[in-house]
């Protein structure tokens, strides 16, 4: 089993580090990516980060190019194998290094946008490091040991590469997206439908806002909610506000509007809305004509 | 299914009584407008002048509140200014619901809508306490949250389904606590309380399909 897993580690590492490798280095983003982790301040110039991470997908084409190629050109499977785990070293350091300054910086591993650096980047750092390890101590190509045990090595391959996508945030898309819709259409959509007809005080406020009540009293509504309830078959809706009064000033006022509890935009376009303004400090309801303080015009009429 | 949100000057349930009656028997204007609101949302409008005349001008503040004195929160806002916000009676606080000042806490988010007092503060009309409002992805579906993948940069963020809080709309209706309309892979706009303890997000609302 370790050396089907040492014959066999430089192929997929190659595929990984060909992938990230060529992303980085012919990638149009790469500066832009760059720009976002923690080289930036490390070099002290957005310009020089890229052309850093441009030399790394460099090194690591340049490496996957050794590991598959190795053995055909008589290079011992050692040199490769610690390239690979070299660089998996460096990854590591460099990602310890990013999480502990800047942690909310992004990885810049595989030159796309995944966000910040997590388990996940870690966990791939740490494979190329492992299976940089495996690689050197490889004792036959990937090739003859793929002819000599061809299930065993297809089923390697195959585990390797489900882990690597595992790990690798970039392709969550391609696999657990669907996975997850497939599950919820096997066992059910986890999120209740609600209790039916109940209707949410938002909705109350969302139909309140659109009701020509709240236009008319807008010039004396100053707060948002600030208080609720229901009341046989009605929902009631208290705001703060402010109304100036001619003799005695500006007077602190509680607005109040009672719609049908049950009403919602979807049920009422055009709500019917109780408003009254009560005084704070005597209690008193202020006689008011809203719609004609509001400046009301009727509407034109609608083409049919 | 009521709930007291404001300690009432007259004791809870009169109090409430007595303003129902004053409710109802007000005055009924029937009929739509195209008018913007006040709610959560208004927190992220531009402070538009107030049609008051008396006030020309709504003051506006944001920040992370590094103090709480008496009825004052100290904020420090994200721009290296400080701001002082008077509480009163009158203002309204919004921390995933509606709910009282004695809900908020040093190290919260704040956006305050209110008026410039001479003395320097600004006494609230309106507090809204760790507000966020995410456009984002749904990536995933449990039963009591959403993952969601929000910004340019497909920052992971968890966002948590509060039972008789969390609701939706779909395609422009009206807000429903019918959550099992999501599907993962729509784009949703998520408006919620931020949690600073485990940097998730309560979800106050999640709108599809707009």
């Amino acid at each position: 089993m370790i050396p089907l897993l040492s014959n066999l580690a430089p192929p997929v590492l190659a595929a990984l580090l060909a992938l990230t490798g060529a992303g980085k280095l012919f990638g149009r983003g790469t500066a832009l990516l760059a720009a976002g982790t923690v080289l930036v301040r490390v070099l002290g110039d957005a310009r020089r980060a890229g052309l850093v991470l441009r030399a790394v997908g460099g090194a690591e084409l340049a490496v996957a190019a050794a590991l598959l190629a190795g053995p055909a050109a008589g290079l011992p499977a050692l040199v490769p194998g610690a390239a690979t785990a070299g660089l998996g070293a460096a990854f590591t350091a460099y990602l310890g290094y990013a999480r502990a300054t800047a942690p909310e910086s992004s990885c810049g591993c595989s030159a796309r946008a995944e966000g910040p650096i997590g388990p996940r980047t870690f966990a791939r750092a740490g494979a190329v490091l492992l299976g940089g390890v495996a690689a050197a101590g490889a004792d036959a190509s990937w090739w003859s040991q793929a002819a000599s045990r061809p299930v065993g090595s297809a089923l390697v391959v195959a585990a390797a590469a489900a882990l690597l996508f595992v790990v690798s945030a970039d392709l969550d898309r391609s696999w657990l997206l669907p996975l997850r819709r497939l599950r919820i259409r096997l066992f059910g959509h986890p999120l209740a439908t609600g209790a039916a007809g109940r209707v949410p005080v938002e909705a109350s406020v969302q139909l309140l806002e659109s009701s020509l009540a709240w236009q008319a009293a807008s010039p004396i509504v100053r707060s948002s909610l600030l208080d609720h309830w229901d009341d046989e078959g009605w929902r009631v809706l208290r705001f703060s506000g402010v109304y100036e009064e001619a003799v005695r000033g500006a007077r602190p006022v509680s607005v109040l509007f009672a719609l049908d509890l049950a009403a919602s935009i979807d049920t009422a376009p055009s709500p019917a809305v109780r408003v009254s303004v009560i005084d704070d400090d005597t209690e008193e309801v202020v006689p008011l004509d809203l719609l004609a303080a509001a400046g009301r015009r009727s509407a034109l009429p609608l083409a049919n | 299914m009521s709930h007291n949100q404001q300690p009432a000057r007259r004791g809870g349930l009169d109090r409430r009584r007595f303003l129902t009656t004053a409710a109802l028997g007000g005055a009924t204007i029937v009929g739509a407008s195209a008018l913007g609101g006040l709610d959560a949302d208004a927190a992220f409008a531009e402070p538009m002048p107030s049609l008051d005349p008396a006030i020309s001008q709504s003051a506006f503040a944001e920040g992370r509140i590094t103090a709480i004195k008496g009825s004052v929160l100290e904020v420090a806002g994200s721009y290296g200014d400080h701001h002082l916000i008077q509480m009163t009676n009158a203002t309204s606080v919004w921390k995933l619901r509606p709910t009282t000042a004695a809900e908020i806490g040093v190290g919260d988010g704040l956006y305050a809508r209110g008026v410039d007092m001479p003395d320097g503060t600004i006494a609230a009309d309106a507090v809204w306490v760790n507000i966020v409002n995410l456009y984002c992805t749904v990536r995933g579906i449990a039963k009591d949250r959403l993952h969601l993948a929000h910004g340019d940069h497909n920052h992971a963020v968890v966002g948590r389904i509060v039972p008789e809080t969390t609701t939706a709309s779909y395609l422009g209706g009206a807000l429903t606590p019918d959550l099992s309309r999501l599907r993962i892979g729509q784009s949703a706009q998520v408006l919620g309380a931020w949690r600073p303890e485990d940097d998730t997000v309560d979800i106050a609302r999640v709108t599809v399909g707009h």
